[in-house]
């Protein structure tokens, strides 16, 4: 469905499946209790919708219709300290 | 027009998931629907941020085990 009715449950974006393959590729003896796995699991639902709010209110300041890839970019690198990998190679600074 | 890609490309993030939160969004600040892109760009950023916390979580637990052991 299109419609983004809010009563709707949100749908975690990260499988547990995911993260363990994420997990295992990080090291394959990392051990992850189920509940510090929840806990990252809702920790990047959390990240996703601060990214999404940051990069609306760069794009409303730039005053354009839609988010760009800048936006999150530039959101990222001032939040995280870390550099959204890939994808253009466009100026950050609008 | 609609790009269509040939090559698979594997998110780390579920993507349905994903855009039903890009719309809540951009409806919540009167934005229009971006490009594909910025959802390839936040699945991106998230799995480095994961990655980032994991790494850092495994190295803090090293150093409780070897407290452990002395």
């Amino acid at each position: 469905s299109n419609a983004a009715t809010p009563s709707e449950p949100l749908q975690q974006v990260l499988s547990k499946t995911r993260m363990s393959d994420l997990v295992r590729d990080i090291d394959p003896n990392i051990y992850m209790e189920d509940e510090v796995e929840e806990i990252l699991l809702s920790y990047v639902d959390d990240f996703v919708d601060r990214v999404l709010n940051g990069a609306s209110m760069i794009a409303k300041h730039r005053h354009v219709n839609n988010i760009e890839v800048k936006d999150v970019q530039q959101f990222i690198n001032r939040n995280f300290n870390m550099w959204a990998p890939g994808l253009g190679t466009d100026e950050l600074r609008p | 027009g609609t790009q269509i890609r040939s090559c698979k490309e594997e998110f780390f993030l579920n993507m349905n998931a994903l855009q039903h939160r890009i719309r809540l969004a951009v409806a919540k600040h009167g934005l229009d629907e971006p490009s594909n892109e910025v959802a390839a760009v936040i699945s991106h950023a998230a799995q480095e941020r994961v990655k980032n916390l994991v790494e850092k979580l495994a190295i803090i637990t090293e150093h409780r085990l070897e407290m452990v052991k002395s």
